[in-house]
C-alpha cells in the first residue's frame, strides 16, 4: 500500500522499505541527521499510514469509556487523550490518540498495522451501544511535524500552534467528515518527545502541506525524515510501539503507562490489570561500546531479570539503548545490568523509560 | 540507484573486493550501506587473522541492526582501515573508496562480476 505521499518521498529520493505491507521511506539522508533535525530544529514525517476510525452516535461516550481504561467521555472540547484498547485480560491490544470532535464524535487514530484489528475488536464490543464506527483510513493522511521549530514553520504556513492535547481546525479547501467543515486538524500531538503537531487532512489536501512544508524546511534546518529516525526518537523517549514492545501480551500498569488508567469507571479488562505487576518496562543504557538488540537478554550477574523488546543506538546520547520488560523487584533505577548479545556481554545500567535527557540515577544499595 | 563499479569483484552477500596480485581489498557494496543505515561502529579483524571464503570477516553495527560481513577469499589479513574505528560513517559516504580490509589470498578466488551483482540487486 502507498500514502498519498508516495510520489513525494520518490521525488526526494527517499529509501523506501516495506512497513507492514506499507511502502514508506525508511530515510531520505541518513537517520542519525533526521533525528538531530528534530532535536534540535524540525522534521517532518509522513505518518499517513496510521489509521483514522471515527466514532460517532449518542452512546459514543459510553462505549469509547467501556473499551479504554482512560475516562475519555472526561475529554474537554477541542483535546485529546493518549490511552489503548484492553483485551479482557487487561493486555493492550494496541495504543492509540482519542479526540473529542464534537457531542457524540469521537476520533481514533490506531497503528498501520493494528488498524484492522482494533476495527474488527471495537465491533465486536460493539453490543448495544447506538454507535456508528467508521473505518475512513484511505481518505485521510497524516504529517507530524516535530522538534523545537515546528512552531516557527506552521506560523510560516499560517497554522495556529495548539498546545500539547489539543487541537484545532485550520482552514483549508478541502473536505472534512471528521469536523463537518472545509478544514484539516492541526493536534497538539507527535510520538518523538518533541515540541509539535500533527496534520490530519484529506489525501489531497495532505499532498499540498507536505509541498509547502518541503519548500520551507531549509530556513528551519528542517529535514524529511523517515520512520528510521521516528523509530530512534521514541525509543530515546521511551515510548512503547505496538507491536514491537507490546502485543496483547503487556498491562497498561507493566507497560509503565498507568497513566492512562481512570479507575473512576468501568471498561473492559478492569479487573486483571495488577497494580504492582512482577515485571516493568524499563529502559537501560549502556555504559560500554556495543549496541542492545530487541530480543537480547537482561542479566544481574548470571541471573536473567528480563530481555528487550527494543534496542539499538541513540543518535543523541551515541550509546546503546534499550527498552524492556524486566523483573521489578530487580530491575531498580540505577541497577547494572548486563546484556547478553550474540554471545558477548555489554554493560548498562536501567534507567526510567524516558532516556534522553540522560539522568543515570545512584546505585541502589 | 546503487553504485555496482566496474572493474571489481562481488559477492551474493554484498562485499565487493578488488585484487592486485595476491592481496584482495574488501569492503561492502553500496547496496549493502543503504540496506544497513547509518555504521556507528565496525569491529576490524586483526592483523595476522586469517578466514576462509565465506566465512565472517568482522562485524559492522548500524542504527537499524548489526550485520557481518563475510570473507570473499581465503588468506591472512595484512591490513585494515583503522580510520573506521573513529569514522565508520565514511562506509555510509562512499564503500567503495573506504575498503575495510586487505586479505593476502592463499587460494584462487572467484567472485561475481559487476554485471551480475547488478542483476542480483535489481538494478
Amino acid at each position: 500500500m502507498k500514502t498519498p505521499l508516495y510520489e513525494e518521498h520518490v521525488k526526494l529520493n527517499a529509501h523506501i522499505v516495506d512497513f507492514h505491507g506499507w511502502d514508506m521511506p525508511l530515510y531520505y539522508e541518513q537517520i542519525i541527521t533526521e533525528h538531530l533535525a528534530v532535536r534540535n530544529a524540525v522534521g517532518i514525517f509522513d505518518v499517513s499510514h496510521m489509521g483514522d476510525i471515527l466514532v460517532s452516535g449518542k452512546d459514543a461516550a459510553s462505549f469509547l469509556d467501556y473499551l479504554f481504561p482512560t475516562a475519555v467521555s472526561k475529554l474537554k472540547e477541542n483535546s485529546c487523550v493518549y490511552t489503548s484498547f484492553l483485551d479482557d485480560s487487561g493486555k493492550m491490544i494496541d495504543d492509540c490518540i482519542c479526540y473529542l470532535i464534537d457531542k457524540d464524535r469521537y476520533l481514533i487514530i490506531p497503528n498501520a498495522a493494528t488498524k484492522d484489528k482494533v476495527f474488527s475488536w471495537m465491533n465486536s464490543r460493539k453490543g448495544k451501544f447506538s454507535v456508528n464506527i467508521a473505518d475512513i483510513s484511505s481518505k485521510y493522511g497524516c504529517i507530524a511535524v516535530q522538534g523545537p521549530r515546528s512552531r516557527d514553520i506552521a506560523s510560516d504556513l499560517g497554522f495556529s500552534f495548539p498546545e500539547p492535547f489539543k487541537w484545532l481546525s485550520a482552514d483549508w479547501q478541502s473536505s472534512n467528515e471528521i469536523t463537518n467543515t472545509k478544514s484539516v486538524i492541526i493536534s497538539g500531538t507527535g510520538y518523538t518527545g518533541e515540541k509539535g503537531i500533527e496534520i490530519i487532512a484529506e489525501s489531497k489536501a495532505i499532498v499540498e502541506i507536505w509541498k509547502l512544508l518541503v519548500d520551507k524546511l531549509a530556513n528551519y534546518n528542517g529535514k524529511p525524515c523517515g520512520l528510521g529516525s521516528r523509530d530512534t526518537l521514541r525509543m530515546e523517549k521511551g515510548m512503547l510501539l505496538s507491536g514491537t514492545d507490546f502485543n496483547e501480551d503487556r498491562t497498561p500498569t507493566e507497560s509503565s503507562i498507568s497513566f492512562i488508567i481512570d479507575n473512576s469507571h468501568n471498561f473492559i479488562g478492569k479487573n486483571k490489570i495488577d497494580p504492582k505487576p512482577k515485571v516493568i518496562f524499563r529502559g537501560i543504557v549502556m555504559k560500554e561500546k556495543g549496541i542492545p538488540r530487541t530480543g537480547d537478554e537482561v542479566f544481574i550477574g548470571d541471573r536473567k531479570i528480563g530481555s528487550l523488546t527494543s534496542g539499538g543506538y541513540s543518535p543523541s546520547l551515541s550509546k546503546g539503548i534499550g527498552l524492556g520488560f524486566m523483573d521489578r523487584a530487580s530491575a531498580k533505577l540505577g541497577q547494572e545490568i548486563i546484556v547478553s548479545h550474540n554471545g558477548k556481554k555489554i554493560r548498562g545500567v536501567v534507567v526510567r523509560p524516558k532516556m534522553f535527557p540522560l539522568e543515570i540515577p545512584p546505585s541502589p544499595s | 540507484m546503487y553504485k555496482v563499479p566496474d572493474g571489481i569483484q562481488y559477492t551474493k552477500t554484498h562485499e565487493w573486493f578488488k585484487l592486485d596480485g595476491d592481496v584482495a581489498t574488501i569492503g561492502i557494496t553500496d547496496y549493502a550501506q543503504h540496506q544497513l543505515t547509518d555504521v556507528v561502529y565496525i569491529e576490524l579483524p586483526k592483523v595476522g587473522d586469517t578466514r576462509k571464503a565465506g566465512s565472517v570477516l568482522l562485524t559492522v553495527e548500524s542504527v537499524k541492526s548489526a550485520e557481518e560481513v563475510y570473507s570473499p577469499v581465503s588468506g591472512t589479513v595484512v591490513a585494515v582501515n583503522n580510520e573506521l574505528e573513529t569514522k565508520p560513517e565514511l562506509i555510509n559516504k562512499d564503500s567503495y573508496a573506504n575498503w575495510m580490509a586487505k586479505i593476502k589470498v592463499s587460494e584462487k578466488a572467484q567472485g561475481i562480476s559487476a554485471e551480475e551483482y547488478r542483476k542480483l540487486t535489481g538494478e
